[in-house]
């Protein structure tokens, strides 16, 4: 049981837990700077098409991975010339990006359906890859996987170790406090918000170049929204996501174990699973009173004075 | 233990050898006008090294305005500031911090969810990298330095408004900044609080820091400033050294002024029943009021702003509950008086905020004049706007509200018209009590003239209680004169003695023959 079916679920779930960690991490960013941003669902669409197309045109799976990246940066610009530049209603927009990423992904991508583009495969890890289970379920993955295991913590330092990240976090509760200690409110939150739309497209090139390198429409698969909704989960905490992260990777790989070895339950409960698992969520958090939690000026634009 | 109230400085905390240096700031014809209001008027002001400048103004006299340029967040029309005597544009607030120029806002600027240090340190140029420790050790010896006791590990939202203070200034002498400005830094502090932070200003002065403290409060000015200089409508209207001043009531007169800008002819009218009457209401801030207003009067309460008027305004009009029995209007206690209160033939509220709490900023002018009267143009559920619009083109043309248009915006309008609008609207609903708060703050002699005449023919249907900080309104337009400090009326005396009216300075300082 053990060998046979925990360790290769666990695996799994590390597996379908990185895109949705990516994305997460990325949301986490552009909310510490005080900017909503809802169109991650639309962001990972169209990172996860330019991902595939560069690839299958190079055939080059690191320009790709980066390239749905910058996809998610130019996305995100979008969003920030609406929010920032004009002054436009963050959810509405963020809404807009959502609508306009995944529509603009299946029409782009519809002559692509079927086709296969070089990815990224799975390769163990020297020494570490032979500790009993352990070694199985974290270390027999593919490059971006362990890319992903360094990024929080990266994270984290660039959080709450750098001039940088102090001043983002600043930006997001009181844009008036950074700019009266002299600092550049609008360009941190542009800096903020770019950045972690290059983290969202990450996560979207992830499912096109690793997870799966077969081409078809709706890669996202409402990934975005649990993304969304992680970052509540996690308190606006890179450590809580990567624990949320995991779980919805778990229960992820664990509907699609299921209906592989073909149970009774219908599979259109268990493709339900996730969400009825984001309702959880949401509802655990709002319990824990954590929303308070929240980047004071979350979702509220910088007016400018004078 | 010591309270601001009884404080002079100690000859120990004097600021010396800094007597023959040149102004660190100077401050050169500098106007500000946000639309059509000058919040600012051809404004010169010097700032010295070891001296408190106190900045004494009632509200809405533009002191603030002027300190938002200093600190870079605004920019003047007209003229420039110089610092050491070399003329500097400040585009942002980083051009003044590295001027030198520091600000303590009367809403402070932290970040709650951080600590001490990382505020301390916000914005503040360095390696990419920090380093917590080191951070909170050079805090901590910032802070011990200038014995602004704190935990630098602190979270900001755990500390007391006093602490917080201490923040900022920590923020500012962080800075090295030589020019410190502090608005109204004792608004949220407990009498313990303040006392430090008056030892920490003088420690400053005595390092050669120049420090502007903007206050409404005469005792703190008279304890701690060096110089003052009174600030009214926008303009600077007395500059003195703080050695002039003899006393508060001195300073209460400098304050309010005396000279006459303009005079009305006040016609008699009949007086007629009590429309307002208090008794003795003690709670809501204020204590043993008794006061009363019939109609065909004009009762003026005058005083330093922040003495119970606020208070006495929220609940005669009803915005705030006042204990029971204590408020009747129209002969009916106010509870009851509220309870029927219909649109027109009753009370007049004419706020001071005019754009937030008289009108809708982004309606056009028959909105906001349905605002109070919208009952009188209803047919069963629906509203007459057609109706409404006709009586506002009518007050437009007859109070002569510019841009004669009703298609105006509230926020359109400049401060004078808006007023005019404002008073035609309520004067519409043939009030038999109107309470006017502060009524010509910001006009200009023209504007205010139409308001006084307006507000005095009113008189024919209704009684006035007016709020005011310019004690020239009051002996233009009131039969009564009732002066507030500390939440009490010291006296009440009609306007035409004018051996009390000359000693009103006293009786606002709180001075009791």
């Amino acid at each position: 049981m053990l060998e046979s079916f925990i360790v290769p679920l666990l695996a799994a779930t590390v597996q379908s837990g990185t895109p949705i960690l990516y994305a997460t991490l990325g949301e986490i960013l552009t909310e510490k700077g005080g900017i909503l941003n809802l169109g991650v669902e639309g962001m990972m669409s169209m990172a996860a098409f330019v991902a595939f197309a560069v690839a299958y045109t190079t055939g080059n799976p690191w320009l790709a991975f980066i390239c749905g990246g910058l996809a998610g940066t130019v996305m995100a610009m979008l969003h920030g010339f609406v929010c920032i530049t004009c002054l436009g209603n963050q959810v509405v927009s963020g809404l807009a990006l959502t609508i306009l990423g995944v529509g603009l992904c299946n029409f782009l991508g519809t002559p692509f359906i079927g086709l296969a583009a070089p990815g990224f495969s799975k390769f163990a890890v020297p020494v570490l890859s032979s500790i009993p289970y352990l070694g199985k379920i974290f270390f027999r993955q593919d490059a971006l996987v362990y890319f992903c295991y360094f990024i929080p913590f990266i994270f984290m330092i660039f959080m709450n170790r750098t001039r940088l990240g102090i001043a983002i976090t600043a930006v997001g509760e009181k844009p008036g406090a950074a700019a009266a200690a002299g600092l550049k409110a609008v360009k941190l939150r542009w800096m903020a918000l770019l950045g972690g739309g290059f983290l969202i497209g990450l996560g979207g090139a992830y499912l096109s170049l690793a997870y799966t390198h077969l081409w078809a429409n709706g890669l996202a698969g409402g990934r975005g929204w649990i993304a969304v909704a992680l970052v509540i989960f996690a308190f606006w905490r890179p450590g809580r996501a990567v624990f949320g992260a995991y779980l919805f990777g778990g229960v992820m790989a664990f509907q699609l174990r299921l209906q592989a070895i073909g149970t009774h339950i219908p599979s259109s409960l268990l493709l339900m699973l996730p969400y009825a698992l984001t309702i959880l969520v949401l509802i655990f958090s709002a319990v824990r009173g954590r929303g308070g939690n929240a980047p004071s000026h979350l979702g509220i634009n910088i007016e400018p004075e004078g | 233990m010591k309270g601001p109230q009884d404080l002079t400085r100690p000859d120990s905390q004097k600021a010396t050898g800094f007597a023959d240096a040149a102004p660190l700031i100077s401050l050169k014809g500098i106007t500000k006008r946000f639309g059509k209001v000058v919040a600012n008027k051809d404004i010169s002001l010097d700032l010295y090294p070891g001296r408190i400048k106190a900045l004494l103004g009632e509200n809405g006299a533009g002191k603030s305005t002027l300190m938002n340029m200093l600190a870079g967040r605004f920019k003047p029309d007209e003229g420039y500031i110089e610092v050491d005597g070399v003329r500097k544009e400040f585009t942002s607030s980083k051009d003044a911090i590295k001027a030198g120029i520091g600000m303590v806002y009367q809403h402070f600027m932290l970040v709650e969810t951080m600590t001490v240090a990382e505020n301390v340190l916000l914005g503040q140029e360095g390696s990419f990298f920090i380093n917590p420790r080191e951070m909170n050790d050079r805090v901590r010896k910032l802070a011990v330095d200038y014995e602004l006791e704190i935990d630098p590990t602190a979270r900001i939202s755990d500390l007391s408004m006093g602490e917080k203070q201490r923040v900022e200034i920590l923020k500012l002498l962080y800075r090295e900044s030589r020019v410190l400005i502090f608005d109204e830094p004792t608004a949220v502090l407990t009498p313990r609080e303040a006392f430090r932070l008056f030892e920490a200003l003088w420690a400053m002065t005595r390092l050669g820091k120049s420090v502007v403290f903007i206050s409404h409060k005469l005792e703190e000015v008279m304890a701690i400033a060096d110089e003052v200089a009174i600030l009214r409508r926008g303009a600077i209207d007395d500059e003195v050294m703080r050695d002039k001043i003899t006393s508060k009531a001195d300073l209460a007169c400098r304050m309010v002024g005396k000279e006459v800008l303009l005079e009305v002819t006040k016609e008699d009218v009949e007086i007629g029943e009590k429309v307002l009457e208090v008794k003795n209401m003690t709670g809501i801030g204020l204590r043993g009021i008794n006061l009363h207003v019939r109609k065909g009067e004009v009762v003026a309460i005058v005083g330093v702003a922040g003495n119970g008027q606020q208070e006495l305004v929220e609940g005669v009009s009803g915005l705030r509950k006042p204990p029971k029995d204590t408020i009747f209007i129209m002969n009916k206690p106010w509870r009851k008086f509220f309870a029927e209160m219909t649109w027109n033939n009753s009370m007049s509220y004419i706020p001071e905020d005019r754009l937030d709490l008289a009108t809708a900023r982004n309606l056009d002018l028959v909105d906001n004049l349905l605002l109070t009267t919208g009952k009188g143009f209803t047919k069963g559920p629906f509203l007459q706007r057609d109706k409404a619009a006709k009586v506002a083109q009518e007050l437009v043309e007859e109070y002569d509200v510019r841009p004669g248009r009703i298609q105006a915006l509230a926020w359109q309008l400049s401060g004078g018209n808006l007023q005019k609008m404002v008073l035609a609207r309520e004067l519409y609903r043939q009030p038999h009590l109107i309470v006017a708060e502060q009524p010509t703050q910001g006009l200009d002699i023209s504007a205010t003239e139409e308001v006084w005449n307006k507000l005095l023919e009113a008189r024919k249907m209704a009684g006035i209680l007016l709020i005011t900080g310019d004690l020239g309104e009051a002996v233009q337009l009131a039969d009564r004169v009732a002066v507030m400090y500390c939440g009490q009326i010291m006296d009440e005396f009609p306007v035409t003695d004018t051996a009390k009216l000359d000693n009103i300075g006293l009786l606002m300082a709180g001075v009791r023959e």
